[in-house]
């Protein structure tokens, strides 16, 4: 450090700089200063500026408000677009050129910490102004509208360094993720705090991404960052599987991303660097999954509902001696389906419980005339359907031909299952009724029974046609109860 | 529908169906086709004891999901015994697996007539 010669720093500077004291006269200027005032240094020192290069405008004003300002205040200031002109050099054709500067100006303190110079560093912004000019019209000129133009610029540019931080603090914590590469290796820049959290909040910047990420190796990732950065085309993909380590140390997990690469290029339009951008889609993706599974499902369930709901009423019409019977045997054993059904979907399918189906199905006769004893059983939703039918037929049999076909016959029904795991036997016990002689022919009735218990739920079915009174044997195997409380 | 005209009377049909509704149903189309039907069994295990035995038959009508379980371990047995096949399902085509999809497919609920095609379809494979 000793050896830097801070006088010929100061002067090898390619802008204007120049130094003020208290009463704004000069103490120093660099080379550059004294090229594009046309003045030595030996003119300058020791003079008051204003004395030098009189400026009674709107823009000497701002000058001066600024320079107070930096010595009572010690802080830095800036002063945008200041119109002055300047003596066109002979050889360019002579006479005074409109041009337009940004003047910073920074405060330098005495060892005692007073602010005793000021250091001033302009810029030459003519371009900027005249590709504005060009940016605005129709342009008004004048110097009050570019005065008003200045200020506004200089409003501007302190909204601007606020949205700056607006912004990245938007980037950071915004729903989506972001991150910019640089270079050819695709090194992190920046991340935000959906990229981290969709990586595990891995430390990323600083890194390349196959160091940083290096299970997408392979994926096909790397592959598109690396056309991007060759060619410029954006890239990107919807709903795209990617295999990624979402918490350290677990194993990778699949998920499913929307995200675009586009090129990042600098001034010159060289490439720099890739902006990645997207959106985690993985629960999105999972939930039309499950809605997919949910509706195959309930479309296959509709189908087979309709299936059953088919032979029901073929099988009715073909047995009925006429059609007023058999629409109302084809309504009650619908009826009896939809009853099982209900008390299926309360329980979301999984199971329903047999007192409560046997209630349910039994609910159009006399209470006093039935007799229901068991514990309480939970059956499978194949269980509870084929019971529900079978009893539907067993009480309609016996409204029409048996106990329940006159005012004084009973219906005992009950039920037990030997140990956890076992199967339960049913038994279905008619007392009271006309006597009993068996069917000439077997009905619909008795083939739902015998088709539900011994070929559905893999039991057995014995039927006692005794004078005194029908009764009926189920026995249904272990694999058709789920639970039994007693 | 006589069984005379439907070119399938005096056929054995092995029927695998797990809901007893559907398989009733089945059965009493078969006969109403002219054929005689063998099962029908209901559950897996008692279709597998069946083939197990040796059934004599000259096709059967198979459901996709029996009890939970998929069916195409009997239809691969069948079909090894060179007896042709027709599956029933309610999901349609897309239910069948890999390999199956080409064979003829009942989807639930079907009339006796889409049975009788299907069933001469797998007789003429």
């Amino acid at each position: 450090m000793a050896d830097v010669n801070f006088e010929r720093l100061f002067d090898a500077l390619s802008s204007p700089h120049m130094v003020i004291d208290r009463e704004w006269r000069f103490v120093a200027a660099n080379a550059a200063y004294e090229r594009v005032t046309m003045r030595r240094r030996e003119e300058l020192m020791g003079r008051g500026l204003f004395e030098l290069f009189p400026n009674e405008g709107e823009g000497g004003r701002r000058l001066k408000a600024s320079f107070s300002r930096v010595f009572e205040t010690g802080e830095t200031d800036t002063v945008a677009f200041i119109p002055y002109d300047i003596p066109r050099p002979e050889a360019q054709g002579g006479g005074m050129e409109k041009r337009y500067w940004t003047a910073t100006h920074i405060p330098i303190r005495d060892a005692g910490g007073a602010v005793a110079f000021l250091m001033q560093n302009t810029v030459d912004v003519t371009d900027i102004v005249r590709l504005r000019e060009a940016a605005n019209l129709p342009f008004r000129s004048g110097e009050t509208q570019l005065l008003e133009r200045a200020r506004e610029a200089e409003e501007q540019h302190r909204a601007l360094m606020a949205e700056s931080a607006d912004f990245r603090r938007l980037f950071q914590q915004a729903p989506g993720f972001f991150a910019v590469l640089s270079g050819p290796d695709h090194v992190f820049t920046f991340a935000n705090d959906a990229y981290a959290r969709l990586v595990g909040e891995r430390a990323l910047v600083g890194k390349p991404v196959r160091e940083a990420l290096p299970e997408i190796e392979g994926q096909g990732f790397l592959e598109m960052l690396d056309a991007v950065y060759a060619s410029g085309e954006p890239a990107g993909g919807e709903a795209m599987r990617v295999m990624l380590r979402r918490t350290p140390g677990q194993p990778l997990q699949e998920s499913f991303l929307d995200f675009s690469y586009d090129a990042i290029r600098d001034a010159h339009g060289r490439i720099t660097g890739v902006f990645v951008q997207g959106m985690d889609r993985t629960e999105t993706v999972r939930t039309q999954r499950r809605q997919r599974l949910l509706l195959d499902e309930l479309n296959h369930r509709v189908k087979n509902t309709l299936a059953s709901v088919q032979s029901i009423a073929s099988q009715t019409l073909r047995s009925a001696p006429d059609l007023a019977t058999a629409r109302r045997s084809f309504e009650a054993r619908i009826m009896a389906l939809s009853n099982a059904h209900n008390l299926l979907s309360r329980e979301e399918w999984s199971s329903a419980e047999l007192r409560t189906l046997l209630d349910n199905g039994l609910a159009a006769y006399d209470e006093s005339r039935l007799e229901l004893d068991g514990p309480a059983v939970m059956l499978t939703p194949k269980a509870s359907i084929a019971v529900a039918l079978v009893v539907h037929e067993l009480a309609t049999n016996a409204a029409k031909y048996g106990a329940l076909s006159n005012d004084t016959g009973t219906v005992g029904l009950r039920w037990r299952v030997a140990a956890a795991g076992e199967g339960l036997s049913v038994e279905w016990r008619e007392r009271g009724g006309p006597p009993v002689s068996p069917p000439t022919r077997r009905g619909f009735g008795s083939r739902i029974i015998e088709g539900f218990v011994a070929g559905e739920l893999g039991g057995t079915c014995d039927v006692d046609y005794a004078p005194e009174g029908f009764s009926c044997r189920l026995a249904l195997p272990g694999d058709a109860v789920l639970g039994v409380w007693r | 529908m006589n069984g005379g005209a439907t070119g399938l009377q005096g056929l054995r049909i092995f029927v695998v169906e797990d809901e007893a509704l559907v398989a009733m149903n089945l059965e009493m189309m078969l006969e109403e086709l002219g054929c005689a039907v063998v099962g029908p069994a209901m559950r897996f295990d008692a279709a597998e004891a069946m083939l197990a035995e040796g059934v004599a038959v000259d096709a059967a009508v198979l459901d996709v999901n029996v009890g939970g379980r998929p069916v195409f371990p009997l239809a691969e047995r069948l079909a090894a015994a060179g007896i042709p096949v027709v599956f029933a399902t309610g999901y349609g085509r897309e239910g069948l697996a890999e390999g199956w999809a080409t064979r003829p497919v009942l989807q639930k609920p079907y009339l006796a007539a889409d049975l009788a095609r299907a069933l001469r379809r797998a007789l003429a494979d």
